[in-house]
This record gives C-alpha cells, sequence and structure tokens, in this order.
C-alpha cells in the first residue's frame, strides 16, 4: 500500500514548542550519560512519579515516553525487532514491545552478551542507549498490560533488580454518587494511593541511601502547578475560532509536562507556548488555513504519524483543536496541588487518567469538551495495540451522535507500530465525516 | 481401559455448552436469583452463600453479531463474545453481573453490559493486581467486603460468616474431587480426554455446586482405580489459555494424533481449581487468603508478583505430570499470556521441552492446518524420544 502525501501543508503549528523539543531532546542526552555520572536511575512505567524521583536525587527513564521518542523519530525498528526475537508478539502493546526490546538491548549491552539479534547495528544505538535501571516503579492507572509490563522488564533483567508498584484503582463508578472529581469512591481511592506514595518514598529512601527531600519535591511541584496552569490558559483560548493552536501543538507539548523536571525551564516552556497564541489571536492568525470544520481526537497518539496527521487534517480544513489524550491527563486539574503537602493531589492525578474512568465519566468529559470547543466531528483513532484507549470508543461515538448531533469518523493506528495505519480508509471515512457534517449544516440552515 | 459415564457425561456437557439455558432452569426450578461472574479471580463462594447461583460468564459459541459494533475486532474472543451477547439480550438471565478482575479488554466488555443493559446491577470489585505488598491484603479485604454488600443489596439477602462457611465448605470438596480426576489422569489410571476434562471443570463453573459435586462422586464411583494405566504414549501439558475454554474440537484435533493430555494449567481447568478456601478462621478473611494463596499455587501472568513465576511453575509441572511436551494455547489478543510468552519460551527452550504455540480465535480456528502442527509436533517428540520407545 502506498501512503499519499498530502498535497499543500496548511498547517501553522506553534514555533515556541520546539523549544520544549530543545529541553526534551537534551533531558535524553543527559539521561544516557547517567551511569558515566554515577547516578541511581529508576525506569518506570504509567503515572508522572518523577517528581519523587527529582526530590529523590534519581534520574528516570519513562518507558512510554522513550517508545513514544522513538516512534516519532521512526528509530522504532530495532526495538521492536530485539523484542519480537525475544518473543513479544506483534499484537501486543508496541509501547510495552518497543520498551522491551529497549530493556533486551541494554540488558545484552549491560553483560557484553552475543544477542543474536539480527542486523541494524547503527539504528540500534538509540534503542540501546538507555542506562540500565537499579530498579523499577509501576504505577500504572487503568491498563492492566501497563502493570503488568514492568513484572516483564523485571524479568528480562534476571530477576535480579527491585521492583516496586503503586496500585491504582480504576475510577469505575460502582456506586450512584461516582463521577468525575465527585463521590464517595474518588475520595477514597485518592487516600488509598497517596498512602502507597508514602511508601514509595520509604522505598526510595533505601534505595538511595538518603533522605527524602520534601523540600525539593514542593519546589518542583510549584514549578509543575503552575506550568499546568499556563498550558491549560494556552488551551481555553484555543476555544475561539478559528483557532490559534491545535491539538497536534498540545500533542508537542506532552513530554514537557509529563516527565521533564519541574524547574523554571518548564514553567519558561509554558509561558512561551501561551504568549505565542496570545499573539496569534492579536495578529488573527489561525493554526490552520481556512478552518472549516472543528474536530475531537479520541484515542491515544499514533507517534509514527504525527506530521502527517498534523498536515492531512489540515489538508481537509479541520482543525483538530481539542482531546482526550492531551486535555484529560498530564497534571490537567492543577488546583488539586498543595504544594506544601502535594501527595494526595499527585495521588488525584494519577487517578485522573484518562485511561482510568469507566463509560459513565467519559461520556461526561466528551460531552464537556464537545460544548468547550464547539466541536463539530470526532476523530476515533481505534489504536489497535491499546484497548485501554479504545476501550469505550464506540459508546462514546453513540453518545456524542445522540446528545450533541456530534458526527465521528474511526480510523485504525496505533502508537508506536505504523503497520497498522491505513490511509486509504482514513481519507474515505474523514470525507465521509464531514460530508454529513456539510449535509447537518444546510439542513439547520434551512 | 476405565472411561466416564457417557450417560452422567451429558449431562454435564449440556449445563457446560448452554450455561444460560442451565441457569433459566435453575431459576425456573428453585425460584432462587442468579448472579453471573467473570473470571479469573471472582470468589462464587460468596453469591452462594447468599442463597443464589453463581454462574461463571463463558464464551458463546456462536459468531459475533451486535458485539462487532461495540468492542473492536483486536480485543480477545472471549470479551467479544460477551459484548455480543450483552446486545444480544442473553446475558439477561443474570439478576446481577461482578467482577473481580482488572483486564483492560473484560472491563471494556463489562462496561458494554452497564451500556447496553443500564438497568442492571453490576459491580465491579477491584482485586489489586500487584500481590506483594503490605497494602495488598487489607485492600482485596475491602473490596470483598464491598462486594458482600453489594451482593447483599442486589438480592435482599445477608451473607452470614455460617452461610458462607458452609458454601466454602462445598466449593472446597468440589475442587478435591475435581483434582482427583487429575490425579487419575495424571497417573493414566483413568483414560479422560482432555475435552472431557473441560466439561468437567466448565461444569463446575456454571451448576448448582451441589448438584455438581454428586455427579462428580457417581462419575468416580465407576471408575476401577486398579485398573491398568496406559501404554506408553507421547504425553502432552496444555498451557494457558485463560479466561474462557479453548474450543474442543481443538482439544480433540490434538488427541487424534495419537497423543494424551496428561495435565494442563488451563484456566477452564487445574487452575481454576487448584487452591482451597481455608475452612477455620472468618470465612470473610479466607476469600482474601484463597486470592493470595492461589497465585503462589499457580502463579498467573495476570498478577504481578516476585514472589513466584508461571514458567519455573511450569516446568516443575511438567516433571510432576512426567510430560514429554507442551502445547501453549493462546487466545488471540490476551495480553498478559503475550507479556508472559518469551518467559515461557524461554524457561522451555532451557530445559529442552518442546513446545508448541496455538492461537486461538472466537472464530475461524483453522482446525486441519493445526492438526498438521500438531502431527508435526508430535513427531518430532516422537523422533526425540525413539530409543526410550523402542
Amino acid at each position: 500500500m502506498t501512503v499519499a502525501q498530502p498535497r499543500k501543508d496548511k498547517a501553522h503549528r506553534l514555533s515556541s514548542t520546539r523549544v520544549g523539543g530543545k529541553l526534551v531532546a537534551d533531558y535524553w542526552e543527559n539521561i544516557f550519560t547517567a551511569k558515566e555520572r554515577g547516578k541511581h536511575v529508576v525506569w518506570y512505567n504509567g503515572a508522572a512519579l518523577n517528581p519523587l524521583f527529582h526530590a529523590a536525587g534519581l534520574e528516570w527513564c519513562h518507558g512510554e515516553a522513550f517508545a513514544a521518542r522513538l516512534a516519532a523519530q521512526h528509530l522504532e525498528g530495532p526495538a521492536q525487532a530485539a523484542g519480537a526475537e525475544y518473543g513479544y508478539i506483534n499484537e501486543l502493546c508496541s509501547y510495552a514491545r518497543t520498551h522491551l526490546g529497549c530493556a533486551v538491548l541494554t540488558h545484552q549491552n549491560s553483560n557484553r552478551s552475543e544477542t543474536g539479534v539480527v542486523g541494524l547495528t547503527d539504528q540500534q544505538e538509540l534503542a540501546s542507549k538507555l542506562p540500565a535501571p537499579d530498579f523499577f516503579v509501576n504505577g500504572y492507572a487503568g491498563c492492566s498490560t501497563g502493570q503488568q509490563w514492568d513484572a516483564m522488564t523485571y524479568r528480562v533483567f534476571d530477576r535480579a533488580l527491585p521492583l516496586f508498584n503503586v496500585s491504582i484503582p480504576m475510577l469505575w463508578g460502582n456506586k450512584p454518587d461516582a463521577g468525575y472529581m465527585r463521590g464517595e469512591e474518588w475520595i477514597e481511592v485518592g487516600k488509598y494511593v497517596e498512602g502507597q506514595l508514602r511508601e514509595l518514598v520509604d522505598f526510595l529512601e533505601y534505595q538511595t541511601g538518603r533522605p527524602f527531600d520534601w523540600d525539593a519535591l514542593s519546589e518542583s511541584m510549584s514549578y509543575i502547578k503552575r506550568a499546568s496552569e499556563l498550558r491549560l490558559e494556552g488551551m481555553e483560548l484555543c476555544r475561539q475560532a478559528p483557532t490559534p493552536a491545535t491539538y497536534w501543538d498540545w500533542v508537542a507539548s506532552i513530554a514537557p509536562i509529563n516527565f521533564l523536571p519541574g524547574n523554571q525551564d518548564l514553567v519558561d516552556y509554558f509561558a512561551g507556548v501561551k504568549a505565542e497564541i496570545e499573539q496569534r489571536i492579536a495578529d488573527g492568525v489561525s493554526a490552520v488555513e481556512n478552518e472549516r470544520y472543528r474536530v475531537y481526537f479520541d484515542g491515544i497518539m499514533n507517534w509514527n504519524k504525527l506530521g502527517f496527521l498534523t498536515r492531512k487534517f489540515a489538508e481537509y480544513d479541520v482543525a483538530v483543536v481539542a482531546g482526550r489524550y492531551t486535555h484529560e491527563s498530564f497534571w490537567q486539574e492543577p488546583q488539586l496541588i498543595d504544594v506544601d503537602n502535594p501527595l494526595l493531589g499527585m495521588a488525584q492525578h494519577y487517578l485522573l487518567c484518562p485511561l482510568n474512568h469507566g463509560l459513565k465519566n467519559l461520556q461526561e468529559l466528551l460531552l464537556r469538551r464537545l460544548d468547550e470547543y464547539a466541536i463539530d466531528g470526532i476523530a476515533f483513532h481505534s489504536t489497535r495495540t491499546c484497548r485501554a484507549m479504545t476501550n469505550p470508543q464506540s459508546m462514546l461515538a453513540r453518545a456524542a451522535e445522540a446528545e450533541r448531533g456530534v458526527k465521528s469518523f474511526f480510523f485504525e493506528g496505533d502508537v508506536a507500530d505504523a503497520s497498522f495505519y491505513n490511509d486509504e480508509l482514513f481519507d474515505s471515512r474523514l470525507e465521509a465525516m464531514l460530508e454529513a457534517i456539510d449535509v447537518q449544516r444546510m439542513r439547520s440552515a434551512v | 481401559m476405565n472411561r466416564l459415564s457417557p450417560e452422567l457425561m451429558a449431562t454435564l456437557r449440556a449445563a457446560a455448552d448452554d450455561p444460560v439455558a442451565y441457569a433459566q432452569t435453575w431459576k425456573t426450578t428453585h425460584g432462587g436469583s442468579v448472579i453471573g461472574a467473570f473470571p479469573m479471580n471472582f470468589p462464587p463462594e460468596l453469591v452462594h452463600a447468599a442463597g443464589a447461583l453463581p454462574v461463571l460468564i463463558q464464551e458463546n459459541r456462536t459468531p459475533i453479531t451486535e458485539g462487532r459494533n461495540l468492542l473492536a475486532e483486536f480485543y480477545c474472543g472471549y470479551t467479544r463474545s460477551v459484548a455480543d451477547q450483552a446486545a444480544l439480550g442473553q446475558l439477561d438471565v443474570f439478576d446481577a453481573v461482578v467482577a473481580a478482575d482488572h483486564c483492560v479488554q473484560l472491563l471494556g466488555a463489562v462496561d458494554v453490559i452497564r451500556w447496553a443493559r443500564p438497568e442492571k446491577p453490576v459491580h465491579f470489585a477491584q482485586l489489586t493486581s500487584a500481590m506483594d505488598d503490605a497494602w495488598t491484603r487489607p485492600r482485596v479485604a475491602g473490596r470483598i467486603g464491598e462486594l458482600t454488600t453489594e451482593i447483599e443489596a442486589a438480592l435482599g439477602v445477608s451473607i452470614t460468616s455460617d452461610t458462607l462457611t458452609a458454601s466454602i465448605r462445598m466449593f472446597n470438596a468440589n475442587r478435591r474431587l475435581l483434582r482427583e480426576f487429575y490425579e487419575l489422569r495424571r497417573s493414566g489410571r483413568l483414560r479422560i480426554t482432555a475435552s472431557e476434562m473441560q466439561v468437567l471443570v466448565k461444569s463446575s463453573m456454571v451448576m448448582d455446586i451441589a448438584e455438581h459435586t454428586v455427579a462428580l462422586e457417581r462419575l468416580l464411583d465407576g471408575i476401577d482405580p486398579a485398573d491398568e494405566g496406559q501404554p506408553d504414549v507421547v504425553r502432552l501439558y496444555l498451557s494457558g489459555h485463560f479466561c474462557h475454554a479453548p474450543r474442543p474440537e481443538l482439544l480433540d484435533v490434538i488427541e487424534e494424533t495419537g497423543v494424551i493430555v496428561v495435565d494442563d494449567d488451563l484456566y477452564t481447568g487445574y487452575r481454576y481449581i487448584s487452591t482451597d478456601v481455608p475452612e477455620t478462621g472468618d470465612p470473610f478473611e479466607a476469600l482474601s487468603s484463597w486470592y493470595l494463596e492461589r497465585n503462589l499455587n499457580a502463579p498467573c501472568p495476570t498478577r504481578v508478583t516476585t514472589q513466584v513465576d508461571w514458567d519455573r511453575y511450569l516446568v516443575d509441572e511438567l516433571t510432576r505430570s512426567n510430560a514429554n511436551g507442551v502445547i501453549v494455547l493462546m487466545a488471540k489478543f490476551c495480553e498478559p499470556h503475550m507479556l508472559y510468552y518469551p518467559e515461557i519460551r524461554k524457561a522451555l527452550e532451557k530445559n529442552r521441552t518442546p513446545a508448541l504455540l496455538i492461537e486461538t480465535e472466537h472464530e475461524g480456528n483453522p482446525v486441519e492446518t493445526l492438526r498438521t502442527r500438531v502431527e508435526t509436533f508430535v513427531e518430532r517428540i516422537r523422533r526425540q524420544r525413539m530409543p526410550a520407545l523402542s
């Protein structure tokens, strides 16, 4: 199958996000030298536990983030080949098998053993650059595979390293009073996870042999809270039409908010993003030339196709203005963070992962975003190996149509495996949705 | 050679093949409630103690129709079948539905039930899957307490310590009998095929436990324990296949190649019956103990632990059952199995145990292709064992 290239780039991406790209690149370059600098290294997955690692004086490697980075740079192949050779089947979460492939390569490098993994020596370099871990921490909300993943990384490293699990219950909505950030269930599980974070602090103290720096945690969280506020203010500015920035700009800003250290650089980055959006509004610059449709994106990001999809949607005069992945995660409720006593607010954010809700909460969140951003249609990225994100999509589509008359379309792809994307199907389905929106508009105009 | 009574097996098979019909009949004849439960760690004793019939919801054999629009095609056959059954109203026989396992695909299917049947009580008692932590046991106990309250509310009854203790004893007795069948098969004193063993276990998941125990006792009564064992043939172990039963025709194809299946760790198999609930002390606490101990007895890749390993367990079990090879049955798209499979493969290679991986699907299992693969696999084992067999 050939993938047609969009003819003209009608997307005007924010230039300020390039600063974030540089911050992230510098972060990883620094991580790669962690062992040379005598640092303790933690590998972790799931929730943004990095402020705790930061305060404990650790270097932290987020597995999904590294897998996403490899995929976005089209360098995921060697890690996935190593994973496949080790035995991981390609229907397994492509984040997990990319990262586990990295684990296989890193472990082989650290043991300097003959691998048997074939070829691709040059490209392997980045995939195998992660410093070997001293221990693992897993804090995965919503996705059972995420919880099991580090139990496997632990085994790839010969069962020799400590593994700490933070168990984050689902916000399932058993109780009648349950809803988004409300009800008995919400109160109870926040305290439960907070208690585990205190246990994690004890674990970190034991592993590092140093007392935990609570002041450093408060300082880090104060920067993260401010960065989050600026990010949300920038997002709010995109409620106007035409939008000054798109979902893709917020995707480009995920890495900084998700795992960079909480410091002034982080605040400056989001202040810069917000300032550019404000300037665009002042100058009358829109993010998509001739914005005619406003679309919400539901699904985890297709990292292989980030730039491609940015151009593709814009080609159809579609501004993708918000999404579940960007807008319902990553410190998105900063008012919960008490910087003097941050653990409960952190625990609550870990619970608010967009994979961690039952259908009822997700419907509530979706309808709210449809209203806030005056959405015309929804793009559901049916993410082949991410069942956690795909779970409720069919029912969300029906709720959007029934409650708001909002049309939608589905396309198949994946987080880090380009082979699951089908461009012809994408075009025809997007076109069908846009035609349905046109018909809807004509009818309402009569 | 000892064989099982065809008449009794027909009764059990009927319940195993159509649990919904069995539940409907049971409701009519007993005037009681039926609660549908999901695999793999829900304690049925709790429902039984409330005077209701616990039924472990099974994969339906029919092709998926309505469910296709509700869950994506890249979900396991079991969850897609559950979504389909919910959309078609086939789960309406259940007065409430309960789940205890956090599997992302399973919860997708359970959410379909909530969406398709909003009036149906649905409760998720999330039993913590990280097993090693100090806070796991109290958390699990709390969820069992919540579950008890929900079942009581749904049925309008109270579950007392005495009734729960009695239920635990009944289920333990049933599990012990099933394990006796496993021992008889392992020792060669009873010729019981893999699909027959599946009928015994699967029917225990869906039938009135007292009725099922009587049937097992009658089956055992018909066996002469002094009977001679089987001739020396290739002995296979079946591993994997969580949550739902592999199709019987697939199991039959394996044994039609002239081998015998001597043991398994399938969920609809030994995994389900591996562990009894403690009969002393507080019975509610005993259910927590059962949950934690069961994973030590038969480690499951859906649980996170550094205390035990499924691969090491499997190698030990191969020795215990004197098996010559392993067929790994993997339900397509089953993520915990896909995650753990490389460790299984490594361990079996290190142990020089021949192994064959077979992926199963809800529809379109290529039986004849599988036959060829199994025949080749068995031939490989035979050649390895040639001096011993000649």
